[in-house]
């Protein structure tokens, strides 16, 4: 304990001297609002076309349902142009880093649980460069509805593939080809031990109001991905599942309760074969056995049926579409309080002067 | 917000609008194209393809245009998602137009 | 041993330095802990420096497994851990061979016989048992059979020999405490609530602490005990206190007093961990801890807290540094309140994790792209990161900005006795959220303007979610001045990055002025320090003026903003001598902001100064003048 030549911290008043902070949430009760109270001012500055136009209306549109006010929701997103989205929502919002909206969302839900808190990216922003966080959020379930627009492309950079190309894919970045395996998102999510795992399409504003309505219920970490069109880099990635003629032998509306069927007349099958897989009937009707027809079950608590429906179109099935996982856990921020709480009933609140002090200690 | 198609649309009815709009919200009339105004997102993918100059965002939609907002809301009206489910009927102002050879 | 209780004769002296050291699996630093804790109880100031591997168990008996754990403690004010044992507590021959370099001559050295075996000696290098070939004729040696000892005392404890043996640390304890006459109340308690759930082992441990003690007081080989009197200080409350510990009480003071929940982002690192582990520990203050998949989400995650109304704080160490900087860029443009905790240890990359240094300043002040200013503030002692850690808190509530605060491995877990501050005493740090619109819009409604600024400190407004009407979007982007909308404007480029800095710069008019040690006022020499360079400056100092030179001390703990009155005082001296534990970094910068032909002397070993070195590098300075 030398003699200090530091002065301690000033005393006096601090900063501006002014009533405690009010953290606690000050509105009350819903409020009327319309899709035109949630459009910010800010020009929206996507290129004309763009998927994410589809997107932002559904959104805008379906959030005065939740009968949240505007200022208790939070968008909070990364770098990409998907992440422009919060600037153009008349709420709370972060246009944060690469990658990193998960982990910034996390600290600002655990430690606000009043607040509704939405991510968004896209799919080199959460399964890139931000793949790690996006794999811990779901994990922990964290209160966070995460919508992962995935156009497979990197747009905002001009047109190099992304973790989600297809493989062969030539862009500026793989004259020859991409070689990397691509992340099936659904997949990934459903193996990181995600509760809430759906699927939408940017141009299918019912399908995608409906999920994104499932996901605002689930108290936990939801991950919505959206089959978003970039029609500068990447135009018709999703066409098959989008063209009339084409979608209905392609796309499996996940029904809760109901068979896997599809098809204009729902005349094809999904059956498990013996290794336990999904996949198409080999002829239209056939269910193989009184078993195999499959009934979907977003609820189930085994992963397993989620699991093989991500697959299906690996194995030359449909694309499937809707929530295939929606199972009930305690949302991490919910368990931080509840640990907040039990702390001063155990110990009762904390006493400054005491913790100091500590139980060594003399006079002199 | 909406984009709006106006009177240089009649009789031309070119089309390349409905391949261009990635939400399928044109509608398509006898004798023009009609945007459902609560079903467009605002991507103004449309704008720029007309080759007669037709569609304009609302807010910026000329003056002698502005019934064509109203025309169209009344036009798609209870035809939400079905574009494909056939020809609207086209609006009375509309049918009370000139004909027009297809030139802007 | 003698049943026979001599009449011993007990030395008065002024101050001891204890060495501690063996297998990094024996306990050493709870023996240097429990002494400490004796010593300080006792009323005698203390320093202490933990020396332990990297290795949680390098293979035993080996000398990367040897850890150490050295006290310095005195009837006078301490001010370093001491330059060089005057005993040494060696339980096997590695403790003791990687150990004599910090031996003073004729230092007395107590080994633990029984571990000098031939095969422990082989592990250590030894062809011979130093303590019988005369190899260490320059000490003082005192060969004790501890581990027979302790296992004999616990013969009827109904142990295995070698859970027994295991007890040999508090035996060796209990002999020190003897020879030093060192209170064992505290000890004892601790021992007791520590094993309470294991009530064998921890009767064990009490014996064994007994038997050393009464070892002590009836053998023959051990005639003198000594007696280190109390050191004076000011009235008050005292305890002995960790710098991380000090440090993690400091962020729990500071969201006391500004009435903000506190939430630390985190992820694992020495000698960075126990803040957390700490910090966990108090969730009944409203500290939420958040044990975070990396670096970069552990920081991410304390941002987004600050955005909701929290203080943020993520604590690492240089390497966690390196991964966060892009989200303290991002803090800095966002203009939120974070505190980024560094304790520093040897580098580059995982360098000495163990080990101190103070090689970070560079990197915490210039370590991100763009102009990106951040104030950085320095504790220069275990005591001081208390008030250190205040101060960073206050700065970044009241300027609205990520404030880096240094502390090092050394600090960290080095401990001196603390005054406990009176919380009504610490500083005010209440904040103001904004609460209503701050500006007009164009068409002469209120609105909110995100980035209008206090005229005077030119922080932003804090507005949190949840506040009606202040609906705003912030981002990385660069934002116009005032509404905070993106901007990609030239001008309202250069007044941003301008602003930032002066915000910053503003600080520096903000702090008091900068405390000259210059006790006879004739010095021509002024040695600049930061940090935990405090303590060895400070008894090179007094060493230097007791030999009748005369040498000026500052200590700074602001390193960005610099103070406004530095430059007038490093030209008042014609020589300014700055010693660091790195290459040079504060010299640099002094030279640059000042054009002082700052003289640098450095050190990179992973351990503090030694007073005596610094003496001589100010005293080569004093005559050069």
């Amino acid at each position: 304990m030398s003699e200090s030549l530091l002065s301690p911290p000033l005393t006096g008043p601090g900063p501006r001297r002014v009533p405690l902070p009010l953290i606690t949430n000050p509105s009350e009760g819903p409020v009327k609002q319309s899709a035109k109270d949630f459009r910010s001012a800010e020009e929206v500055r996507w290129c004309p076309g763009c998927g994410d136009y589809a997107i932002l209306a559904a959104v805008q549109g379906f959030l005065p349902e939740l009968g949240l006010r505007r200022e208790n929701i939070v968008f909070v997103s990364g770098i990409g142009c998907s992440s422009r989205f919060p600037y153009y929502m008349n709420t709370y919002g972060m246009h944060s880093i690469h990658g990193r909206a998960p982990a910034i969302a996390t600290g600002l839900s655990v430690s606000r649980p009043d607040l509704s808190v939405w991510v968004i990216t896209g799919d080199g922003d959460a399964l890139s460069i931000g793949g790690n966080h996006l794999i811990h959020a779901l994990r922990r379930n964290v209160n966070l509805k995460i919508l992962l627009f995935n156009n497979r492309i990197y747009g905002l950079t001009k047109g190099q593939y992304s973790p989600t190309s297809e493989p062969g894919k030539i862009t500026k970045s793989t004259p020859m080809g991409s070689l990397d395996t691509p992340f099936n998102p659904v997949s990934l999510a459903v193996g990181a031990g995600a509760g809430f795992v759906a699927r939408t399409v940017d141009s299918d504003r019912k399908h995608l109001t409906s999920v994104l309505r499932a996901a605002a219920e689930y108290e936990g970490t939801a991950l919505v991905e959206i089959y978003q069109n970039c029609n500068i880099f990447n135009d018709g990635a999703f066409e098959v599942l989008k063209n009339p003629a084409t979608r209905d032998d392609h796309l499996l509306r996940l029904e809760q309760g109901q068979p896997l069927r599809y098809g204009s007349d729902g005349e094809h099958t999904i059956v498990r074969d013996a290794a336990g897989s999904l996949r198409p009937a080999a002829e239209a009707g056939a269910t193989e056995g009184s078993d195999a027809e499959v009934i979907h079950d977003a609820h189930a608590a085994d992963p397993a049926l989620a699991f093989a429906l991500s697959r299906l179109p690996e194995n030359g099935g449909p694309t499937p579409i809707g929530v295939f996982r929606s199972v009930a856990r305690p949302s991490y921020d919910r368990q931080v309080a509840e640990q907040l709480e039990q702390a001063v009933q155990a110990s009762g609140p904390g006493d400054l002067d005491a913790l100091l002090a500590g139980r060594d200690h003399w006079t002199v | 917000m909406t984009y709006v198609i106006g009177t240089n649309c009649v009789d031309v009815k070119d089309r390349t609008c409905i391949a261009e709009c990635p939400v399928d919200c044109i509608y398509e009339g006898e004798r023009m194209l009609y945007i459902h105004p609560d079903e467009c997102v605002d991507c103004g993918a449309c704008e720029p393809v007309c080759p007669v100059e037709a569609i304009y965002p609302a807010d910026t939609l000329p003056t002698e245009w502005l019934w064509h907002l109203d025309a169209a809301t009344a036009v798609t009206a209870g035809r939400e998602d079905e574009p494909d489910a056939g020809p609207v009927d086209d609006h009375p102002d509309v049918l009370k137009l000139p004909a027009r050879t297809g030139s802007a | 041993m003698s049943k026979q209780v001599l009449a011993k004769q007990v030395l008065a002296v002024p101050g001891v330095v204890i060495r501690f050291a063996g297998d990094s699996g024996d306990g050493i630093q709870l023996t240097g802990d429990r002494f400490t804790a004796q010593t300080a109880t006792f009323g005698n100031d203390l320093a202490t420096l933990p020396d332990f591997p990297a290795e949680i168990r390098a293979p035993q008996g080996t000398l990367p497994g040897v850890s150490a754990f050295q006290l310095h403690f005195a009837d006078h004010s301490v001010a370093t851990p001491g330059d060089s044992a005057d005993v040494l507590i060696a339980m096997n021959p590695a403790a003791l061979k990687a150990n004599l370099e910090h031996l003073r001559p004729a230092a007395q050295i107590i080994a633990d016989s029984d571990q000098f075996t031939k095969r422990n000696l082989t592990k250590a290098g030894y062809a011979a048992n130093p303590l019988e070939d005369g190899s260490l004729e320059a000490y003082t040696v005192q060969p004790v059979p501890l581990t027979t000892l302790t296992v004999g005392a616990l013969k009827d404890f109904g142990l295995s020999r070698k859970d027994a043996e295991r007890s040999k640390n508090m035996f060796a304890l209990g002999l020190l405490s003897w020879m030093y006459q060192r209170p064992t109340e505290n000890t004892i308690a601790h021992l007791t609530t520590k094993f309470a759930k294991k009530p064998a082992i921890m009767r064990a441990n009490i014996a064994a602490f007994h038997a050393g003690w009464n070892f002590g007081e009836t053998t023959e080989a051990f005639a003198v005990s000594y007696v280190v009197a109390p050191a004076p200080a000011p009235a008050g409350t005292y305890r002995n206190i960790t710098g991380n510990l000090a440090l993690a009480y400091g962020l729990v003071a500071g969201a006391e007093r500004a009435g903000l929940p506190l939430f630390l982002g985190s992820y694992p690192i020495t000698p960075a961990s126990d803040i957390l582990h700490e910090l966990s520990r108090h969730k009944n203050f409203g500290v939420t801890t958040f044990q975070a998949e990396d670096e970069i989400a552990a920081v991410s995650a304390a941002l987004g807290a600050s955005f909701g109304g929290s203080i943020g704080v993520t604590t690492t160490s240089g390497p966690g540094i390196a991964l966060k900087a892009e989200a303290v860029g991002l803090a800095v443009t966002l203009e939120l309140p974070l505190i980024v905790v560094n304790i520093q240890r040897g580098g580059p990359s995982t360098g000495l994790p163990t080990k101190t240094e103070q090689a970070d300043l560079l990197q915490v002040l210039h370590g991100r792209n763009g102009e990106s200013p951040v104030p950085v503030v320095s504790a220069s002692s275990p005591g001081d990161c208390f008030d250190a850690t205040l101060e960073a808190v206050r700065i970044a509530l009241k300027y609205r900005t990520p404030v880096v605060l240094l502390s090092d491995g050394y600090l960290a877990n080095g401990s001196e006795p603390w005054r406990v501050p009176q919380s009504a005493a610490l500083p005010d740090l209440r904040v103001e959220f904004a609460s209503g619109p701050n500006g007009v819009a164009a068409d002469g409604t209120p609105r909110f303007l995100p980035y209008l600024r206090d005229p005077q400190t030119l922080a932003r407004p804090w507005a949190v979610p949840g506040t009606p009407g202040l609906e705003h979007r912030i981002g990385g982007l660069e934002k116009a001045d005032g509404t905070g909308d993106i901007s990609y404007d030239a001008d309202n480029h250069e007044f941003m990055v301008r602003v930032r800095q002066a915000k910053v710069d503003g600080i520096a008019n903000d702090l008091p002025p900068t405390v000259v040690d210059d006790p006879t006022g004739d010095a021509r020499v002024l040695v600049l320090g930061w940090g935990s360079t405090a303590g060895p400056i400070a008894a090179a100092c007094a060493e230097v003026r007791a030999a009748g030179g005369s040498v000026a001390r500052v200590h700074l703990r602001h390193l960005n903003p610099f103070p406004n009155d530095l430059g007038e005082i490093l030209a008042a001296y014609d020589r300014v001598l700055v010693p660091e534990m790195n290459l040079g970094q504060l010299a640099l910068l002094i030279r640059g902001r000042y054009l002082v032909d700052a003289i640098s002397h450095t050190q990179v070993r992973g351990t503090p100064f030694k007073s005596s070195d610094l003496r001589n590098a100010i005293e080569k300075v004093i005559s050069d003048v």
